[in-house]
């Protein structure tokens, strides 16, 4: 295979990969959003590390 | 030789970073559980793996939840606080009492979990190493003692026959 063809498929598999990635993260963004208008917020609470212990 | 020996001898725990982390674990323990020196403190964390299929895209995601798991011998209580790997703060306390839950066991496939059934409805997986080397998804603390204490513990004071 000449080296110009195989530089176009390595091209080509790039670019399936990166619309690959685009697409996914395109979805799941949307899934979140849609989840986010169907989850009640929960009333769960976070307490962070005390300040005088972190040392 | 030094380099050499030094190449195979595989990556080094830093101790006193693991001992800052011990730290923060039983500060923040102890800030949400009422008694929480009476607890035995280890790392564990949950994996929740789903797959995804989003048409010519598909696959699998893994979520990882760090957790600071305490326990107790004379109660036989396991309390099992959800956190962050760089220890910043911690959600409430779960409490599992012996007395109070469906069944407790070890697995072994597809991973060497601790599970605890509270209910018909769903499970916790406790996944517990003596230590992860990878800071960005895990605590990082080395725990060989602790980790062969709360083995111990879970096989012969926790586990459900």
């Amino acid at each position: 295979m000449p080296v110009g063809e195989m530089g176009a498929f390595l091209l080509f598999l790039m670019i399936v990969f990166l619309f690959g990635n685009l697409w996914f993260h395109f979805i799941e963004t949307i899934l979140r959003q849609i989840k986010k208008l169907f989850t009640r917020h929960k009333n769960s609470s976070w307490h962070p590390l005390p300040p005088d212990k972190e040392d | 030789m030094g380099f050499f020996s030094k190449l195979f001898k595989g990556p080094e725990i830093d101790m006193e970073k693991s001992n800052a982390n011990a730290k923060k674990m039983r500060a923040l323990f102890n800030q949400v559980v009422e008694d929480g020196d009476e607890y035995r403190l280890i790392f564990g964390y949950t994996e929740d793996v789903s797959r995804f299929n989003y048409g010519f895209v598909h696959g699998s995601k893994t979520k990882i939840g760090n957790l600071i798991v305490g326990w107790n011998e004379a109660g036989q209580t396991i309390v099992v606080v959800p956190t962050v790997p760089d220890l910043s703060g911690c959600g409430d306390p779960a409490y599992y009492r012996r007395s109070e839950i469906l069944k407790a066991c070890r697995n072994k496939y597809p991973t060497d979990a601790f599970l605890i059934y509270p209910d018909k409805k769903g499970y916790i997986g406790i996944n517990a190493y003596d230590w992860l080397e990878d800071e960005k998804l895990y605590v990082y603390v080395s725990q060989d003692d602790e980790l062969a204490a709360f083995t111990d513990f879970f096989m012969n004071h926790f586990a459900t026959k």
